[in-house]
């Protein structure tokens, strides 16, 4: 009985703030959104109600579809830009830079600018890709083309690109992980079998790679999926995406039963999501012991 | 799932400062505003709180439907709001604000009656705000950049200068194509027309750059030389550009189809504690301390032709139109649309469309 | 022997920046032969595996394989296998494409029916049948060192490396798979090279042991050899054991030379005949079974107090104290050489005996080595 309620009372110190954090600050808020997501909006507000017209509206009005497939479309493009610059980058600092000391720098380096405003590394990319950017500043110069271009700036590439460079360490601290963990030892004894590094990494290095791949995808996928930011600064009119609906509809329209609809609609995309990448990890999961 | 929205980080921020300075200042009478930048300048708060003896917290908003949001999201923190036009019936609709009596804002009776006593502000058989600066909104171009002197809305529309022409994001883009359309009934347009609208709008979007979200993203978008066109607050934006000293000027001009007029005003927070204050910071925003403080702040116009009288030189005062009530007759003052919800589904739509 | 030798090292170095892992090394290993590089860790017989792998680069000298200069060359293109020490199995892949995984590249060339066939000898010769579809991690430690070997013996290779093949292994295990490291070695027919720490594997299943000491060779020779002559007190040590004592000679009488330890006491040898100069300083190397109980003070005979008594099984092994000496003597006696347990109790006395014949000599500076 005593080591009942010794028990209880160590569980309660040990887990009770992070029993709270979870309860008050993430199941009440999602149980208070999926809740709103069924009130009716009534001018100037909305009042409380349980009915499905907000979902009826999202997947009837063209206006929300459209938004959430070029929300998807562009987080895929992202996650596919950070792997494609985020895995030469982890595999050069792992197993091309034979010096400690350097792959901490470079690693460090790619993930100092995690420190840096979010905003401010957002707001770069426009001073780059501007009319009077640098980017066409070089090209005038160098005499590539003969006036400005404006293709770079206020478009969805322009905020692929700013996405990947602002996502490219969560896709690079997984799969440095990832790689820094695969025993040497493989690798020799690839190469001691006869298989040259270009197939050594295609047949060992990359499918034991492929959780970092998984996890640093999801991570992207899904924060590039939330951007908000990107839109405004250098997205052009057709850059809306779904945090920016959510931001209109909490704010601008002032409907938060819609908003809290989509906002549900968004949550169970990403949950699946996870699951399916949840699977992938588990299907391609290896004892590497 | 993130439901934040880009300003609200640094409001929070601003709240967060804002209570802690309440918390502190318990005992000293207190006075917080949610107002625009440059709404609570520095140089004639201080003077407010001096004279009054209340403390002034000011928080700010980057766009008049910030205030509802705000509000509706437990706003027990703010004593006055300061809306425009086109938002003050919707904050006593919504319940958000209390009737002002009037006979306790001292210059009251000097202001436009033209303003004070617009149907909006006077209703339900009380006076819900008090206003505050007023100003236009109309086109800025290059004009280094376009052979002959362009006269209308129209071009907003034109292919020539398809992908330098930008357009504030904000439901008034409805208002400016209604105008364009030749619709009359801007503030309340029938289905068939917001449905031209909304077409409208839609073949406009190759042309446009980037709609723009506020003033200072509108003066670099014109310095970056990103844009050659577009709609602007009156007297800012162009002085703003040209000062920058690019090796180019951008010139105001009304079109054909009028510009169009907005005004702030004051309105009392539903059972604030700070009345006394509230009342106080309206008397003072129609001295000439608070006209002249506020119209020098931003460069807007104030609505208080006697309280300017002697603080304002003759050639600002024309400047300002002070007395000029006739150039209202000249704008398209804002309303707030019958249909507001359809308004800012239209432009959402727009924003959206692929 | 150099016409012949399958793996020749010519004057082959490693170096770490200022820190020498092998000094400038010679050897040069017989076609067929079983090959064993023993030695403490860190004595450079694991460089010496890795650069014959092609695992590190050589700071100097020249390494060839089947008369060809391999010294550049990268692993992959090296005729050598390797069964590595953690096995080092691909963990993503079954055990079959572990096996195959050499013959899978195109570059090997081996037709896919050709693979199958192969692999499927090289599962029945190391007995893993029935585990072919299994992954690496729900198999057993001799398991993977199975799956190990078969990878590495299914391509042919002219010098199988082996590093540390059996250290992973618990001790029942171990000895059954040195049965099989030493089956296969017949069935196959090719150089095994071998680097282990542990001198009573390297004494079992070895033609040539290659003894290494601080980066270099100390002695290359069989197991009999190495045992019975070993050429400084570290081979004699580290092979076998044996008690070090330092002495000087005093004289000799025919084919026996007389030496003083520390004590005063006279040690006779017959294995010091080129020995004449007394005074010389020297090592004495007695093998603790090589010691037998006495019971009056003969030739050779040492007065010992037991300090420790330590029961293996038929034998004993006993940690003695010498008068006047401080480093304890080892000494293992077949357990029926006492005749009661009392008789070996700590404190009490024992009068050992060594033949002349068993007592090694080593020129003291040796000692260094």
């Amino acid at each position: 009985m005593t080591l009942t309620r010794r028990t209880l009372a160590s569980f309660l110190a040990l887990f009770s703030l992070p029993l709270a954090w979870v309860l008050l600050l993430l199941v009440v808020p999602y149980a208070i959104m999926i809740s709103v997501g069924f009130w009716t909006r009534q001018f100037p507000l909305f009042h409380p109600d349980f009915q499905f017209g907000n979902y009826v509206q999202i997947f009837s009005d063209p206006q929300y579809t459209t938004v959430i497939v070029r929300t998807l479309k562009i987080a895929t493009f992202v996650t596919l830009g950070a792997v494609i610059l985020g895995y030469p980058l982890a595999y050069f600092l792992v197993f091309t830079v034979r010096s400690a000391a350097l792959r901490n720098l470079l690693y460090m380096s790619v993930i100092v600018p995690l420190w840096v405003s979010y905003l401010l590394r957002a707001y770069t990319w426009k001073i780059i890709l501007g009319t009077d950017g640098a980017l066409n500043s070089l090209l005038v110069s160098t005499g590539i083309v003969d006036a400005p271009l404006d293709i770079f700036l206020y478009n969805q590439t322009a905020m692929v690109i700013t996405l990947v460079y602002i996502f490219v360490p969560f896709m690079v601290m997984p799969l440095f992980t990832v790689l820094d963990n695969i025993p040497r030892r493989l690798i020799e004894a690839s190469e001691d079998l006869g298989v040259g590094p270009f197939m050594t990494f295609w047949k060992v290095i990359f499918p034991l790679s492929l959780g970092g791949v998984i996890a640093g995808a999801t991570m992207t996928f899904c924060l590039a999926f939330g951007d908000f930011v990107a839109p405004v600064l250098v997205g052009g009119p057709n850059g809306t995406m779904v945090a920016n609906l959510l931001q209109t509809q909490f704010g601008t329209a002032l409907n938060w039963p819609l908003g809290s609809a989509l906002a549900t609609v968004v949550l169970a995309l990403v949950l699946v999501l996870l699951q399916l990448s949840m699977r992938l990890d588990r299907a391609g999961r290896v004892d590497l012991a | 799932m993130r439901m934040r929205t880009l300003k609200t980080p640094m409001i929070a921020a601003f709240a967060a400062v804002a209570i802690t300075a309440q918390t502190l200042a318990a005992t000293a009478a207190e006075l917080n505003i949610l107002t625009w930048e440059g709404y609570a300048a520095d140089k004639f708060i201080s003077k407010f709180q001096t004279e009054s003896g209340c403390k002034v917290t000011a928080s700010y908003v980057g766009s008049n439907d910030d205030f509802a949001a705000k509000l509706a999201a437990g706003g027990g923190v703010y004593d006055i709001i300061t809306p425009s036009l086109d938002t003050v019936p919707m904050m006593r609709l919504a319940g958000f604000v209390q009737a002002i009596d009037t006979a306790k804002v001292q210059g009251h009776d000097s202001i436009y009656p033209e303003f004070s006593k617009n149907s909006d502000f006077v209703a339900e058989g009380a006076t819900w705000a008090v206003p505050l600066v007023w100003g236009s909104v109309s086109l800025i171009y290059r004009p280094d950049k376009f052979t002959t002197k362009p006269d209308s809305i129209s071009v907003l529309f034109d292919p020539a200068y398809k992908g330098k022409i930008s357009l504030w994001d904000d439901k008034s883009a409805i208002y400016w194509t209604a105008r364009y359309l030749g619709y009359n009934n801007v503030f309340d347009l029938t289905d068939e027309q917001l449905d031209a609208v909304k077409a409208k709008l839609i073949e406009q979007k190759p042309l446009i750059r980037k709609y723009w979200a506020s003033a200072g993203e509108l003066t670099e978008l014109m310095a970056n030389q990103e844009v050659y066109v577009s709609n602007a607050w009156t007297g800012l934006t162009s002085k703003d550009v040209n000062n920058l000293k690019k090796g180019f000027e951008v010139v105001e001009f009304t079109p054909k189809e009028k510009a169009e007029g907005w005004m702030d005003s004051m309105m009392l927070v539903k059972d604030t504690p700070n009345q006394d204050c509230a009342y106080k910071f309206m008397s003072f925003m129609q001295s000439a301390d608070g006209q002249c403080g506020i119209a020098e702040s931003t460069g807007y116009f104030p609505v208080n032709p006697k309280a300017v009288e002697s603080c304002m030189s003759d050639e600002l005062k024309k400047e300002r139109q002070v007395n000029n009530i006739e150039f209202v007759k000249s704008l398209v003052m804002w309303q707030q649309p019958k249909r507001l919800d359809k308004y800012l589904e239209v432009w959402n739509a727009v924003k959206a469309a692929p | 022997m150099t016409s012949k030798s399958i793996v020749a090292l010519e004057g082959v170095a490693k170096t770490y920046g200022a820190f020498t892992a092998l000094h400038p090394t010679d050897l040069a290993i017989a076609e067929g032969e079983f090959v064993t590089l023993l030695g403490p860790s860190g004595c450079g017989k694991t460089t010496t595996l890795r650069l014959i792998g092609g695992f590190e680069q050589a700071s100097a000298g020249r390494i060839s394989i089947s008369g060809q200069d391999v010294t550049e060359r990268a692993p992959y293109h090296r005729p050598v296998n390797t069964v590595f020490q953690d096995y080092a199995l691909f963990p993503n892949m079954s055990v079959s494409d572990n096996i195959g995984y050499g013959l899978s590249v195109k570059s090997n060339n081996v037709p896919k029916a050709e693979r199958a066939k192969r692999v499927g000898e090289a599962v029945t010769l190391v007995g893993l049948e029935g585990m072919a579809h299994r992954r690496p991690g729900e198999l057993s430690g001799g398991q993977r060192q199975r799956v190990a070997m078969a990878r590495a013996i299914v391509r042919r290779p002219r010098v199988l490396l082996l590093d540390e093949p059996l250290s992973a292994l618990d001790v029942k295990l171990r000895e059954g798979m040195q049965v099989e490291l030493k089956r296969l070695h017949r069935e196959l027919g090719i150089t095994f090279l071998m680097v282990t720490h542990d001198q009573t594997e390297a004494l079992a299943l070895s033609d040539r042991i290659v003894v290494m000491n601080q980066g270099r060779i100390s002695q290359i020779g069989s197991p009999i050899e190495l045992y019975d002559n070993p050429a400084n007190p570290y081979v004699a040590d580290f092979i076998g054991g044996a008690n070090l004592v330092p002495a000087e000679l005093i004289g000799r009488d025919g084919d026996t030379a007389a030496f003083r330890i520390g004590n005063g006491m006279v040690v006779r040898s017959r294995r010091a005949t080129a020995m004449r100069e007394p005074g010389r300083r020297i090592t004495l190397g007695i093998r603790p079974e090589r010691f037998v109980a006495a019971t009056s003070g003969a030739t050779n005979s040492l007065e010992c107090v037991i300090r420790e008594s330590l029961f293996h099984g038929d034998r004993l092994r006993l940690e003695l104290g010498l008068d006047g000496i401080t480093m304890p003597l080892f000494a293992e006696l077949p357990r029926t050489a006492v005749s009661s347990p009392s008789g070996v109790e700590p404190g009490s006395h024992i009068t050992l005996l060594v033949d002349p014949d068993d007592v090694m000599v080593f020129n003291a500076k040796e000692d260094q080595e």
